[in-house]
């Protein structure tokens, strides 16, 4: 087919409403539960694997285990990595990027994601730094990840 | 029959930033008819058809319904695949490898200019309990991971920078790319941060297209119109699907997929045995991420760093990588990434690369990834010649 020459492009818009209920799970409710009560942080161990999952899983991905012992681990830990992030989600830049860390918690195996609080420029942080978790007060907290309300360096 | 698999056509439209007079069923259709014409075929001929997309990519729910007639599968054995067009390579391969079927055609493409809102897209594929919450733009992801592969590898920001400038500079030679320029490591590294340490020059922008490539049994393969490229290799993996516990370090998916591939080709040295390698750089960290699983730099990853500043990668070096421009010069494809990298295969193997064209080229391996959230890939190796064994 030819192009057509001055004529107009038509295009329509469509969208649709879209909103999802998630289940948190076994793993889930108790890791919820403990953060929003008692203020701890929860996972799970895999003894075979040697692997301690935070949040709390009800199963391991390396060997397939149904997990069931639940371990308590510490509120500080070290930084992976992190980002400064200049854009929000709509693709919009924003006036002061944010800034997010990749945690591991002194006892667990696996990391967290979280928001990196009270820095402003990547010159503040370096990977490897001591950081730990920063709670909302009890009387606010829901039971979900915001009720953290992210790390801090320590 | 013996289980060899060939490609034996190709067609493809040019990446664009955007494609207004095109409907992406016209794309699709241009792209078919181009392919069949080089395979020599009728559109009756071919017996089975997968298609690669991501309905939210589409703007439609269950793509399936929109693929059969603009593609000549309208009654015919068709399904559609939610990954990347590598993937849908592999479909082939084992359809045409268990007798069941002996053409078939392979289709992705991408219309990422109509896409309105494409961060939110991606922001649904991350995890709605534990990460969703926090509201973070999810190319993020990759400054996070990208922030750790440096540290560990001793891979310099100027090293990034410098992917970049070599892929949007090949792609002065290539015809399909949508964004080539020519510049230097000093220009991109001058690009603002959009995810610290990831610069916006860094970044692959998203283009329209459309790839379809047909692939056929030995005996249909050696009766093509074009000259048949072997399968030699496949491969695809996953690493964990959760942030919490994949390796941020190592692109573990493509290590994966690339032995998979190489046990199947016979391959123990992919540096020396392979002439030349397209692999994702959506992002340009990811170029030098992706090579170091796939076994070039097995003693030192950061090796990957010093080989691209010695020139080793570019066109004229040892061993040539993103020849074509790779995303950040052909542009971002969505799921049709992966059958970009599998044309430029096809195009120096046959010795029809043009300007670009890699001297004495036999054997070519392309790799995909899925883009963030991710840990999905897929690794294709494709030569001239068939095994000297089969």
């Amino acid at each position: 087919m030819k192009t057509p020459k001055n004529v107009e492009t038509h295009v329509w818009r469509g969208g649709i409403p879209l909103e999802s209920r998630y289940t948190a799970g076994l793993g889930g409710q108790i890791f919820f539960q403990a953060l929003k009560e008692r203020g701890e942080l929860v996972g799970t161990r895999c003894a075979a694997c040697k692997q301690v999952y935070v949040p709390a899983r009800a199963f391991c991905e390396r060997c397939f285990a149904e997990l069931t012992e639940e371990v308590k681990v510490s509120p500080e830990g070290t930084l992976v990595s992190f980002t400064f992030s200049a854009y929000d989600r709509d693709a919009n830049r924003l006036a002061e990027p944010v800034a997010l860390a990749l945690v591991k918690l002194d006892g667990a195996t696996t990391t967290m994601l979280h928001r990196l609080l009270r820095v402003t420029s990547p010159e503040q942080v370096r990977i490897g730094a001591r950081v730990k978790v920063v709670l909302k007060p009890k009387a606010k907290r829901t039971g979900s990840i915001l009720d953290i309300e992210g790390f801090q360096l320590a | 029959m013996n289980g060899r698999v060939g490609i034996i056509g190709i067609g493809y439209t040019a990446a664009q930033p955007t494609t207004p007079y095109s409907s992406f069923k016209e794309l699709m259709f241009e792209a078919a008819q181009r392919a069949y014409f080089d395979a020599g075929i009728d559109a009756a001929e071919v017996e089975s058809f997968v298609t690669c997309a991501e309905d939210l990519n589409t703007g439609l729910s269950i793509f399936d319904e929109y693929t059969p007639d603009q593609l000549g599968a309208v009654q015919k054995p068709m399904h559609t695949l939610t990954q990347d067009g590598l993937h849908g390579i592999a479909d082939a391969v084992m359809q045409i490898k268990s007798g069941l079927v002996e053409v078939v055609a392979v289709e992705a493409h991408s219309k990422a200019s109509n896409i309105l809102t494409p961060d939110w897209i991606l922001d649904y594929a991350v995890d709605p309990i534990f990460n969703r919450p926090l509201g973070f733009n999810p190319h993020a992801l990759a400054g996070l991971e990208m922030n750790l592969f440096l540290h560990e590898t001793g891979i310099t920001p100027q090293q990034v920078s410098q992917v970049a400038a070599k892929n949007r500079t090949n792609a002065l030679r290539n015809p399909l790319a949508a964004y080539p320029a020519r510049l230097t490591a000093d220009d991109t590294a001058a690009g603002p941060y959009a995810h610290y340490p990831l610069r916006e020059t860094e970044m692959a922008q998203t283009a329209d297209g459309c790839v379809v490539v047909v692939l056929a049994s030995d005996d249909k393969a050696r009766a093509a119109a074009s000259q048949p490229l072997w399968v030699r290799g496949i491969g695809f993996a996953n690493d964990s699907p959760t942030l919490e516990s994949r390796d941020w370090v190592h692109a573990e998916y493509t290590r994966i997929a690339a032995q998979m591939a190489y046990r199947m080709a016979g391959i123990t040295n992919p540096a020396r045995e392979i002439d030349f390698f397209e692999v994702d750089d959506t992002y340009a960290y990811k170029e030098l991420q992706h090579l170091i699983a796939l076994g070039l730099y097995p003693n030192r990853p950061g090796e990957a760093g010093r080989a691209l500043e010695q020139g080793l990668t570019r066109p004229d070096g040892k061993t040539p990588v993103n020849v074509s421009g790779g995303c950040l010069g052909l542009g971002w494809t969505l799921e049709a990434s992966g059958l970009y990298r599998i044309v430029e295969l096809v195009l120096q193997l046959r010795g029809q690369a043009g300007p670009r064209q890699l001297p004495g080229a036999k054997m070519g391996l392309a790799q995909s990834w899925r883009g963030v959230p991710t840990t999905s890939g897929a690794v294709a190796i494709l030569s001239s010649e068939q095994k000297p064994w089969e």
